[in-house]
């Protein structure tokens, strides 16, 4: 298997930047990772009840006030935010984008580094009810079935309920379902399975059972490079390692570790003050030992 | 505000300055050196003849034919070149001294010694030395090889120096630092020279500079000659950098920075003492402003200077420096200055003060400033307590002072904010206990934003738009976002998003505005889809999308600036000082040693109030302040008015007895002072429920003057008082009124500001209760023991600057448009600010705070009923209001015409500015009121307003109706979208990008 992979965001990506520019303001992180990561998605069709409340002709808006009308903005910057959250907390080998046409649907990617299900490379994409954060947990689906006791075997749904019984919010967040993803690939459960062949097969012959993860991996990297399941300019799309796009990418990236603040840096470069002493409370306790030359 | 940068102003000015004048001398002397050379000593001889007719005095002739010679002479010698020509010989002289013949020459006859003593012998006039000096001055920028490095010109050039210290004549002067600017310059270029002057003694004594000390005199001089001389000193500057002895000599042998600092002062007490500007909407020096003023000139070209040497002078000049302004600039001539205690000079103090902030860029000099307002103690008050409590006054001052502390929050410096919010917060003592871990918490779900936007007066919400001509009905927000197929709208580059939002945006709109240009790139000029007025003022309820981006910038600028803070102030990273509280004492707590709260506390607000020997109970109602004028403004707790206005029952009053009973029962009380039954106290509960206790709980916010019969006849009750007032001549008359009076025109208002402000609290703080502090500033803070007076230590407070805020806004209706601006850009501002434990304080609506602590949703709520309130009381509110948003939309068009997000921008204070465009210098110190285009502007939108009875010169009453009805509806319009930012402050802040804080 290369264990290159590269992951590129689809063909579209002059219009995110427009579309970034747009809603996320002053939005200039790294176009390498951040486009990706930080475009503020869109809302789809399906949350027409949510903006309903806009339309103007209802007499009732001037009782209902206005700001049942902001609607939209919430559920967009709620799943902003929660996007926020899945990137501040650094899942390892997981990787999430909205897509383009909603930001209720998220592609993504999840690494399998060791444990039975090692170099298992899972594309999945996951819905977020349109009623969020007041409605069911999200759905995880992946693209292929994945043999495991808990991943539908047709559908390829995972059976997230099982952690998330109740959704709530304030509490519950959607990076908490990518690392419930990763986690069954590593702790794996049996108990009232989706996929009951695997579950008695892991109960029973773990043999057999590793030889169909093996196969199942398999299978999932040979499809890898296939197109998205859905069409979407920011679906999750694979591609041959190609030396003359790819290597420079990957230099920059194992190189570069600092670029993203710089690159921060130069849309705003300003500095605050401070000569406060670390655990300090008092202004200007820091007092500079030796003047600099 | 441009900064400054001297250097890059000065390179130019060093080299282009030899060009014109030497096209001015006669064309240089182009034969062989050895030609020059035997005419060289051809003139000498003569000039030697003279020379040497010892003991008589010289005759005119002598003196001519010298002069002549020495003409010639001079000018071959700067044409001289080393042997061997060529100017890669030129520089290879600098080990061993190549020179050219002529210079040779030169030194092995002294000649220059030798022609100077001469001149010395006789009648050495003015003019002769000015012809001295010039005549260097063309050698030395004109020689062609070094020439400063040879004794024989370098001690004769330093004699003559010394022999032009003293004070004189224009003429003389402007030579001498002709000729020692150009000495600077070859410096810089040799810095080996340095030391050669360094070790020759002069008449001078021992010799430091002498360059230097000659240039000191003209630090502050006006003109071009003081601008050579500033230029010179900082080339010395530049090279004390990397020469210590050079830096030492500086600052143990010169005077240089006494001098600089020192000379602060003199040029600031030659500035105005009064900033005379008609505008009402002025409030800040613009360089504009201050470019007509010499004085100001004057001072801030030497302000710039101090800059420029901190900026490239070595550490130790650096620190002396810093040292002397703060020393002998801020404490002596700022700080009284600053104290002054007629209204204008208080105003004009402090627009200096803000200009002198905006204006210094070196970090160091900043940092002095910084250090002066924040801990220099002025009669016992520092400035930053003083200057906080003059955004309470009512009148240009708040605006001055509103301004400065715009400055302050802009340099988003940790010490700045630890003075004036954090500090007070860090004991999180404002909030309950068990909230005190959701102190981190986001509000990602929109919540807080919700909840301001609910706060837009009722009758601000958008009128029902006209039916909608068509809309089609399916999947509209594809169809409409991608290609914009509506025929007459323009291909917006921007608002491109497929996202429902930007079909949002327009869906919610008047019809005819959906052709319109989106407001991002502007109206295109002459564009036939200009909307409307109507369509305009419709704008205003769809710009959230603006207010978005703004916020997402601000915050993200603003996080991004304080990665260089010591903590995150995220409730436990830093630990107020001081014990903890102690878990099972109810809300009240112990007065802790000096945590700065519990010093602080003393301070302004809550002395106002101390009745000697009375007990200050935590039970006793603020309201309660014996004697106190409830309004005198100076009973502000926590940013609630202290004193309930009349007929009105004021939730802190209610609150704080509650608080004496079990905290089940109290805690829930702080909206509700009516006390509805009440569902478990909030602190004890795991956050979901808090939430929607809490929902419940500030569902009753804005309804605090409990029942609408109540309010209402709060309103009359204030109308009746006004009508008084009004009975009374006007506005001076009737300090007693419950609600501050509208604001009457402004020299009225200042003087009554400055009346209320006498009675401002740290007026009170500055009456000697405290003991005399050590001079040492940072002493003071860390050692000051808690008073024994002021507020019961129970009772949290978060600080002066917020409550002096908060009371602000309240008044919000009352307050003029402009400090309406001011105001609620400072609090914006403040929200951008991404430290949990301020945006918590500010945004968090899920917070549950000590009762008798006010929060932003409750200010922002009583100011929603007032404004309703207002609205109901004027039958012709709806169509005031349109004609407010109306003229704020053409004013803020008037220079945004171009600029993106000209309504979106309605309400920022930087459109004050911009909407400003004449300059004020010429108003500044003229009494001249010219009529501008933002004023006819003004005029022409207001006469709508006027139409309604409201002209400006109608009788006193009439007057002050009149402004009172334009306040309030200004405020409604200014309120809506101030919730509007804030709501968009609250999102943006739950986005914020995790690499921007790491």
């Amino acid at each position: 298997m290369n264990p290159f992979w590269s992951m590129s965001t689809g063909s579209v990506r002059k219009r995110s930047d427009t579309e970034e520019k747009t809603l996320g303001g002053e939005l200039r992180t790294s176009p390498l990772r951040a486009s990706a990561k930080k475009q503020l998605p869109s809302i789809p069709k399906n949350a027409v009840p949510i903006t309903k409340p806009a339309s103007p002709a209802t007499s009732s808006q001037s009782t209902n006030g206005t700001h049942a009308s902001y609607g939209p903005f919430y559920l967009e910057y709620s799943l902003l935010a929660e996007f926020t959250l899945v990137v501040k907390q650094k899942l390892p080998g997981v990787y999430v984008q909205p897509s383009y046409r909603s930001a209720l649907m998220w592609f993504g990617v999840i690494f399998i580094r060791s444990g039975l299900y090692q170099d298992g490379v899972f594309k999945f994409t996951v819905y977020i009810p349109d009623n969020y954060p007041d409605g069911d947990c999200p759905r995880l689906v992946f693209d292929l079935p994945v043999f495991h006791p808990l991943v539908d075997p047709i559908s390829g749904e995972l059976d997230v309920k099982r952690a998330f019984a109740k959704w709530r919010r304030n509490h519950n967040h959607i990076w908490q379902v990518l690392m419930y993803a990763r986690r069954v690939f590593y702790k794996i459960d049996t108990t009232s399975p989706l996929n009951p062949e695997a579950a008695v097969l892991y109960e029973k012959d773990v043999q057999l059972f590793k030889s169909k993860v093996v196969d199942s991996v398999k299978l999932c990297s040979s499809h890898l490079f296939d197109q998205p399941k859905i069409e979407d300019p920011y679906a999750i799309i694979f591609s041959p390692w190609n030396p003359a796009i790819h290597d420079e990418a990957r230099e920059k990236m194992l190189t570069q570790k600092k670029k993203p603040e710089e690159q921060h840096c130069k849309s705003m470069n300003v500095s605050g003050l401070s000569w406060v002493k670390p655990g300090s409370v008092q202004p200007f306790s820091k007092e500079e030992k030796t003047m600099p030359t | 505000m441009e900064r400054m940068s001297w250097l890059s102003k000065l390179t130019p000015r060093a080299g282009g300055q030899r060009a014109p004048r030497s096209t001015s001398l006669q064309p240089p002397v182009t034969a062989d050196p050895e030609t020059c050379l035997m005419v060289f000593k051809n003139h000498w001889a003569q000039v030697l003849r003279i020379l040497e007719r010892r003991g008589s005095k010289p005759a005119p002739d002598d003196l001519s034919a010298v002069r002549n010679n020495t003409y010639q002479m001079l000018n071959l010698l700067a044409e001289d070149r080393p042997w061997g020509d060529g100017d890669k010989d030129r520089s290879q002289g600098d080990g061993d001294v190549a020179c050219g013949p002529i210079l040779e020459f030169v030194a092995a006859e002294n000649l220059l010694e030798r022609l100077l003593c001469w001149h010395l012998q006789g009648d050495f006039t003015e003019e002769r030395k000015v012809e001295q000096l010039k005549l260097y001055e063309m050698l030395i920028s004109q020689a062609r090889q070094p020439l400063l490095r040879h004794k024989p010109v370098l001690a004769p050039l330093l004699r003559l120096l010394s022999v032009c210290a003293e004070p004189a004549s224009a003429p003389l002067e402007n030579s001498l630092v002709l000729l020692l600017n150009q000495l600077c310059v070859s410096v810089a270029r040799e810095p080996a020279i340095l030391e050669l002057f360094f070790h020759s003694h002069t008449d001078q004594g021992p010799a430091n500079l002498i360059i230097f000390s000659l240039l000191i005199p003209f630090i502050h001089h006006e003109g071009a000659r003081g601008q050579q001389a500033r230029d010179a000193l900082l080339l010395i500057m530049a090279m004390s950098a990397s020469n210590r002895a050079v830096a030492q000599s500086i600052t143990d042998n010169s005077y240089f920075c006494p001098v600089l600092a020192t000379g602060l002062s003199a040029l600031y007490s030659s500035l105005p003492r009064k900033i005379e500007v008609r505008g009402d909407d002025w409030h800040f020096l613009r360089r504009e402003d201050w470019i007509g003023v010499s004085s100001l000139v004057l001072f801030m070209n030497s302000l710039e200077f101090c800059n420029a040497v901190i900026q490239v002078a070595h550490p130790l000049v650096q620190k002396q420096l810093v040292d002397y302004v703060h020393n002998g600039f801020l404490v002596p001539v700022m700080g009284p200055a600053l104290h002054k205690t007629s209204v204008e000079e208080m105003i004009a103090s402090t627009a200096y003060l803000d200009l002198f902030l905006r204006s210094v860029s070196e970090t160091a000099l900043l940092k002095t400033f910084l250090r002066f307002v924040l801990l220099h103690r002025h009669d016992n008050t520092t400035i930053l307590d003083t200057l906080v409590g003059r955004i309470n006054s009512n009148s240009r001052l708040c605006m001055v002072s509103l301004s400065l502390f715009r400055t302050l929050l802009s340099l988003n410096c940790e010490d700045v904010m630890l003075q004036l919010v954090l500090r007070y917060l860090l004991p999180c003592s404002h909030v309950m206990l068990s909230q005190k871990r959701a102190v981190r918490d986001l509000d990602i779900y929109g919540k807080t934003a919700a909840k301001f936007l609910s706060l837009i007066p009722r009758c601000c919400r958008p009128e029902s738009p006209p039916p909608p001509r068509e809309r089609d009905e399916e999947p509209p927000s594809r169809a409409r976002g991608h290609g914009s197929p509506g025929a007459d709208a323009p291909p917006a580059p921007k608002p491109s998003t497929p996202s429902r939002l930007s079909f949002f945006m327009r869906q919610a709109s008047a019809a005819p505005a959906e052709a319109a240009a989106p407001r991002s790139p502007g109206p295109p000029a002459g564009s036939p889809s200009r909307p409307g007025p109507r369509d305009e003022v419709a704008e205003l309820d769809r710009n959230y999308l603006e207010y978005l981006r703004d916020a997402r910038h601000s915050i993200d600028r603003c996080a991004w600036a304080c990665r260089v803070w010591s903590a995150p102030y995220d409730g436990e990273d830093p630990r107020a000082p001081g014990p903890t509280p102690d878990p099972d004492s109810p809300p009240g707590r112990p007065p802790g040693p000096p945590t700065p709260r519990t010093k602080k506390r003393g301070l302004p607000e809550e002395g106002a109030r101390e009745v000697p020997g009375g007990p200050l109970g935590s039970d006793e109602p603020s309201a309660g302040g014996p004697g106190a004028d409830p309004r005198d403004g100076g009973t502000l707790v926590n940013g609630a008015h202290g004193a309930a206005e009349p007929g009105r029952p004021e939730g802190d009053v209610v609150v704080k007895k509650v608080r004496r009973s079990p905290q089940g029962e109290g805690e829930g009380g702080g909206g509700a002072p009516n006390g509805a039954p009440r569902a478990q106290p909030p602190g004890w509960e795991p956050l979901p429920s808090v939430d929607s206790l809490l929902e419940e709980l500030l569902a009753r916010v804005p309804a605090e003057p409990p029942g609408a019969g109540v309010s209402i006849e709060t309103f009359t009750e204030e109308l009746r008082e006004i009508e008084a007032e009004m009975q009374n001549g006007g506005v001076g008359g009737a300090p007693a009124t419950p609600t501050e009076p509208p604001e009457p025109p402004l020299s009225h208002e200042e003087e009554e500001a400055f009346a209320s402000f006498t009675a401002l609290p740290e007026g009170d703080a500055g009456t000697g209760r405290a003991p005399p502090r050590p001079p040492d500033p940072l002493a003071q803070v860390v050692a000051s023991p808690p008073r024994a007076v002021g507020p019961p230590p129970s009772q949290p407070f978060t600080g002066p600057f917020v409550s002096v805020l908060f009371g602000k806004l309240e008044n919000m209706p009352h307050n003029s448009l402009y400090v309406n601006f001011l105001l609620t850009g400072l609090v914006a501002q403040l929200a951008c600010y991404p430290q949990p434990l301020l945006r918590s304080f500010l945004l968090n609506t899920n917070m549950v705070f000590q009762p008798s602590v006010k929060s932003l949703l409750q200010v922002l709520g009583s100011v929603k009923n007032k404004i309703e309130n207002f609205a109901a009381s004027q039958e012709d509110f709806p169509a005031l209001l349109f004609k407010a948003k109306k003229y704020l939309i053409a004013r803020g068009r008037l220079d945004w015409a171009e600029g993106p997000g000209a309504v979106a921008a309605l309400r920022r204070s930087d459109t004050l500015a911009r909407s400003r465009k004449p300059s004020l210098g010429e108003l500044l110190l003229r009494h001249a009121n010219s009529p501008t285009r933002a004023r006819h502007a003004a005029q022409l939108a207001l006469q709508g307003l006027r139409d309604g009875g409201l002209h400006p010169l109608a009788p006193p009453a009439r007057h002050g109706e009149a402004l009172r009805v334009r306040n309030a509806v200004y405020c409604a319009v200014i309120f809506s979208e101030f919730l509007k930012e804030l709501a968009a402050i609250a999102q943006a802040h739950a986005v914020t990008s995790p690499f921007l804080t790491e």
